[in-house]
């Protein structure tokens, strides 16, 4: 009786929301539910009102799982959304849909600039006034910055006749909640979306294994890659100038892979997870670390983010159609809010400045660019500035303050010497290895991963359960006992 | 069933693999040749013994380690003024100890060496030869050990560990040192009460309890809440620590230590006769 007793109060824990144990897609917890999920979920795949109301449900508690009593705003927000959106459609008064777009757009993005910004304004007019600044005691809910901008997506589609309302709360409910996209993206668009939840599922095998191989390669990259490449990471940049040039620098580099790891694992996760179910979110990443500029960089990473700022910053603010020097200034501000997006904190914001200014100076440069040759050097050179840019940069957005991040480049410019990389490549073999490994793959053309792909989706069942059995132990063996979040998981 | 027809090889693969590993794990151990294969952990998270709530918010009983601990402290002894030799070792914790312990060293004219090991544990620790290796060579006259961290849920753990904390123990011999217990962010399946009865009155120090503010990871205490840790101990020394040094309070808020060795979790240092 007590055997059972544990049993069931362990599955009440697992089953209870806890801010110290969030739903991860790579925990136990998760991997269980999911198990259960998916028989239930092929009985009613093609039964759109009860498949609707099951995925939905099952993304609400995955949400309260991450985010605890936060599930209820996620539903109100919705229910104001959907709402707002039939009146929109159905009303002829332009001023009346005007309010309705105005009311939603302040209700989805006051409550994020409240729960994310409240505290980073209140800061900053203290600091003006040589106040004594109190932060509020906000928590902030997962994922608010991805489903804000997914319901700000949907209200102005609507207003510009895109894309309908949708029939139902639960059709809307659904969209912004997609369990698969819901804490950490893609973010995903409605006129994407919504038509694919009204259409029949006709899932084969080849797509369900196809989303098992997309959730291992995320698994490898997040929980085994990132997670492992982290633990050094965050010495360098807990301890500014507590190391030597050279160590700093691999730090540097470091944070560099282990953000694309892990952001760009979490997406392949949530991508293989929709692929299963029969939806298709779009690709997010496409090997971000071989632009040969800025600009290229941007059509590579986090794509849904930089589509959704195109869409609803650049271009209404102009985009390139009011001559050379607003589009420069359109650029600016949408990286200024792209920077901002990412958190409340100046050192966001000049993240995002300092590449809106990267792409200004791209962009002005294009007439004498254009005259350099296309050779070998050329393209080699190209990639290794973008690079430099990209991971100074990405200095700035890892280190906890403004003051630390000159510390951290400062150490590895002026300290750097290769006399530390024998005893570094003593101490961190492995470190190096899974940076050498990220990194060549990274280097390898999309075929070769599509071919692997194939492979593993080709192969019999028993090389697919060992396959996901070994990357599974893997991480096992290169976990800490502790959970390292994904590092988008905060916004 | 025909709907379930294109999922039932996916699922087969989940399913049966939550099986095995769930399986495993209920297992004490399994190596492959010299490799001992670490645990998912599942069977303790599935049938284990139901953890209470948060240690913070526990009562405190008459025999819990914290009493025990408490009673057990020796008379206060004359600080020991003399400049010394610090080792610490440990796991993953020196991240957060070490840059406040080194201002302390650097304060009080003590050199300090620093050895982590991540992931390490007792049984790692105690397995190797590494310690000895690095007293012979610094000959220190005073040792820090900080494990524990990751084996707060480790079954049965006084039949897997004690043996491992005692040879750690032995290596140090008759070296003046001090245990700091893991930082708590569960209540532990007996790491704890393990350390307390295995080393001298007045040579550990217990975390449990303590206010902590965590990484993004729950699990490590950020730089200034170990910084504050540091603090705790170096206040507790004086008056409760069988071979007090002297550590007054640096202004520095912190330093870095003579050497840092960092070693991974999977480096081999087995001693064969304690495998």
């Amino acid at each position: 009786m007590e055997c059972l007793s544990d049993l069931w109060q362990n599955v009440v824990r697992h089953l209870s929301y806890s801010p110290s144990e969030p739903m991860l897609f790579s925990s136990g917890t998760f991997w269980a539910l999911f198990i259960i999920f998916l028989p239930l979920y092929s009985l009613v795949r093609n039964r759109h009102r009860q498949m609707t109301l099951f995925v939905t449900a099952f993304s609400f508690f995955f949400y309260y799982k991450s985010s605890g009593l936060f599930v209820g705003l996620l539903a109100v927000t919705s229910l104001v959304d959907w709402t707002l959106s039939r009146i929109l459609a159905r009303t002829k008064k332009h001023a009346l849909k005007k309010l309705c777009v105005g009311i939603s757009l302040a209700t989805s993005l006051g409550i994020l600039a409240y729960f994310k910004y409240a505290n980073f304004f209140l800061w900053n007019i203290s600091a003006m006034v040589n106040g004594n600044f109190q932060p509020l005691d906000l928590v902030l809910p997962v994922g608010i910055s991805f489903y804000t901008f997914q319901s700000v997506s949907y209200i102005v589609d609507v207003y510009k006749g895109r894309v309908a309302p949708t029939a139902t709360w639960l059709e809307y409910a659904f969209f912004l909640s997609f369990f698969p996209a819901l804490v950490a993206g893609p973010i995903v668009r409605a006129d994407y979306f919504l038509p694919q939840i009204r259409e029949k599922r006709h899932v084969t095998s080849t797509e369900t294994y196809t989303g098992l191989w997309l959730i291992i390669l995320g698994v490898i990259k997040k929980a085994i890659i990132a997670d492992y490449i982290a633990q050094y990471n965050d010495l360098i940049f807990d301890t500014p100038g507590g190391y030597s040039g050279f160590e700093t620098a691999m730090g540097v580099i470091g944070y560099t892979m282990q953000i694309y790891c892990d952001f760009s694992g979490y997406s392949d996760m949530a991508i293989g997870l929709a692929l299963i179910m029969g939806f298709r979110l779009a690709k997010n990443f496409d090997f971000p670390y071989k632009s040969l500029n800025v600009t290229e960089f941007w059509r590579r990473w986090h794509i849904s983010l930089s589509s959704w700022l195109r869409d609803y910053v650049y271009i209404p603010l102009g985009g390139n159609r009011k001559g050379t020097a607003r589009t420069y200034l359109n650029n600016f501000i949408t990286m200024l809010v792209g920077g901002l997006w990412h958190g409340a904190a100046w050192k966001f914001v000049f993240w995002g400045a300092m590449h809106g200014a990267g792409l200004a100076a791209h962009k002005a440069s294009q007439p004498w660019l254009r005259r350099l040759p296309d050779n070998f050097v050329v393209r080699t050179m190209s990639w290794l500035l973008t690079m430099l840019f990209v991971t100074a940069l990405w200095v700035f957005f890892r280190a906890g303050s403004w003051s630390d991040s000159w510390t951290i480049l400062h150490t590895a410019v002026t300290d750097f010497s290769f006399a530390y990389a024998p005893a570094f490549a003593s101490a961190r073999m492995l470190w190096l290895i899974l940076i050498g490994v990220i990194t060549i793959s990274h280097a390898m053309p999309e075929g070769f991963w599509n071919k692997i792909g194939d492979a593993f989706v080709k192969a019999p069942w028993t090389v697919k359960l060992f396959v996901f059995i070994a990357v599974v132990q893997c991480v096992i063996e290169l976990r800490s006992e502790d959970v390292a979040p994904f590092i988008y998981f905060q916004f | 069933m025909k709907r379930f027809r294109h999922y039932a090889g996916l699922w087969g693969i989940l399913a049966s693999s939550f099986i095995i590993f769930t399986a495993v794990s209920s297992f004490d151990s399994i190596s492959i040749g010299r490799h001992e294969l670490k645990s998912s952990g599942l069977s303790q998270a599935i049938f284990g013994k139901a953890q209470t709530e948060d240690v913070q918010s526990a009562p405190v009983f008459e025999n819990d380690t914290v009493s025990i601990v408490q009673s057990c402290n020796p008379e206060p002894v004359p600080v020991d003024t003399a400049a010394q030799t610090i080792l610490i070792i440990g796991d993953s914790m020196l991240e957060g100890l070490v840059p406040r312990l080194a201002a302390y060293s650097d304060h009080n004219g003590h050199k300090l060496y620093a050895a982590m090991w991540y992931s390490s544990t007792s049984a790692v620790w105690g397995r190797s030869r590494k310690l000895q290796r690095y007293i012979e060579r610094l000959h220190p006259t005073f040792i820090i050990v900080s494990l524990g961290a990751n084996e707060l849920f480790v079954t049965d753990i006084r039949r897997k560990r004690e043996r491992y904390v005692r040879n750690i123990l032995d290596q140090i011999g008759e070296i003046p040192y001090l245990w700091i217990g893991p930082p708590n962010w569960k209540a532990d399946t007996g790491i704890n009460s393990l350390l307390r009865d295995a080393t001298a009155d007045g040579c550990f120090f217990l975390s449990d309890g303590m206010q902590f503010r965590r990484a993004k990871d729950g699990a490590h205490p950020t730089r200034e809440s170990a910084a504050e840790w540091v603090d705790s101990i170096m206040r507790w020394m004086p008056e409760s620590a069988a071979h007090p040094i002297l550590m007054d309070a640096p202004s520095e808020a912190k330093g870095r230590p003579v050497k840092l060795w960092v070693h991974q979790p999977d480096e081999k240092d087995i001693d064969p006769d304690l495998k």
